[in-house]
């Protein structure tokens, strides 16, 4: 494969690395006689298979274990958890014991990849891994930033309306640094399960992910009922202008539990891998 | 790349078929689908079908020939070919015939 043309290469690079070497040889002949380097089709067609074949061998997570991939998507449900508490604040007795049930639900959600971290951090504070304690510092020091962030933002919207630039500049200060601090602490939790060596107890894992994915799919359930409920007994607050995430109400309320949903599915994903691994 | 035919033209179903008539390997599938069924089948659509019908038991990688390793047919793969050959032509027979009713 070193001799052929660097388009054959470059496209055999997007195949996962066990699709590789089984088809590899063949399929960058089978390239070089199509003349791929003429024919744009051809190329698109072969990144859209290396897609498919990335799906298929679940490529896409595979490289990374089933607790990183929870990790990562329990930082996609805080970010549109957080999201969905600002678009909320206002409104959280409006839809009767519904929001009481959400909470509840992501609680447990949060409680389950405790449990699963749980042998990591055991690890970690027996001194496994003496070097993986600067990771931990992360989410500190990012959250020290970021309240540093939240600070100017007030500093700049002070005396400005909700509207105004000063004021949405500060929201967009506060939403991509917190963004930023919550990527940096699932980056940094990854490390650690990855780095430190921990004894699983052959189910708790698999147990507390299924648990985490059906909490937050409960939770995204329930917050599509609240929305409902709330759309029901007062339509006007579906077109409130009281604020930045709440205006519009509705695309708002829509893309968080777009984003939750990505982050269930996700968790989802990673529960079953769990599950089939420990069989 | 899979063109006109549309469901019809399911690659897994076109691989078959060519290698009803005997091995080949993955540019001789091309030519022969395109040639025989006028469907162009990319290189990543092709391997796609190939790696699930192989997956499946449907087909069978043989020793490569330099780099380019032919397929075969299995027992599984011609019953298979073969149940949905005769589905497609009883519904190209039941199509027709009441096409030439509803003309007649």
């Amino acid at each position: 494969m070193t001799g052929d043309p660097w388009l054959v290469r470059a496209l055999l690079a997007c195949y996962p690395s066990g699709w590789r070497r089984r088809y590899g040889q063949e399929y960058a002949q089978l390239l070089c006689d199509l003349g791929v380097h003429r024919r744009p089709r051809l190329i698109v067609n072969s990144l859209r298979g290396a897609v498919h074949a990335r799906w298929e061998q679940g490529g896409f997570m595979s490289t990374r274990s089933p607790m990183t991939t929870a990790v990562w998507a329990t930082g996609l449900f805080t970010v549109a958890g957080i999201a969905f508490q600002k678009l909320a604040e206002d409104l959280t007795g409006a839809a009767g014991g519904v929001y009481v049930l959400l909470v509840a639900a992501a609680a447990v959600a949060l409680l389950a990849l405790v449990a699963a971290a749980a042998p990591t951090a055991m690890a970690l504070l027996r001194g496994r891994d003496a070097g993986a304690w600067r990771y931990v510092a992360v989410p500190f020091a990012g959250a020290a930033a970021w309240y540093g962030v939240l600070r100017l933002a007030l500093l700049l919207s002070q005396g400005h309306g909700v509207h105004s630039a000063a004021t949405i500049t500060g929201f967009a200060l506060i939403a991509v640094s917190g963004i930023g601090l919550v990527v940096a602490t699932a980056w940094a939790a990854a490390t650690v399960l990855r780095r430190v060596p921990a004894d699983q107890p052959t189910r708790l894992r698999p147990a507390a992910l299924v648990v985490l994915a059906a909490g937050m799919a409960v939770t995204t359930v329930v917050a599509v009922i609240w929305g409902a409920r709330v759309h029901a007994s007062d339509p006007t607050v579906f077109h409130g202008d009281h604020g930045l995430l709440a205006t519009p109400f509705v695309p708002s309320w829509i893309a968080t539990i777009g984003l939750m949903a990505a982050a269930s599915v996700l968790a989802a994903a990673a529960g079953r891998r769990q599950l089939a691994a420990t069989r | 790349m899979v063109d006109e035919l549309g469901r019809w033209a399911e690659p897994g179903l076109l691989v078959l078929a060519s290698l009803a008539d005997g091995d080949k390997h993955g540019y001789a599938i091309t030519n022969d689908v395109a040639e025989q069924v006028g469907v162009s089948l990319g290189p990543g659509t092709l391997y796609a079908a190939l790696s699930r019908l192989e997956e499946r038991g449907l087909i069978e990688g043989l020793p490569a020939e330099g780099r380019r390793r032919p397929y075969r047919l299995t027992a599984a793969g011609a019953a298979e070919l073969s149940a949905q050959a005769s589905r497609m032509q009883r519904l190209a027979t039941l199509s027709l015939g009441r096409l030439r009713m509803a003309s007649a």
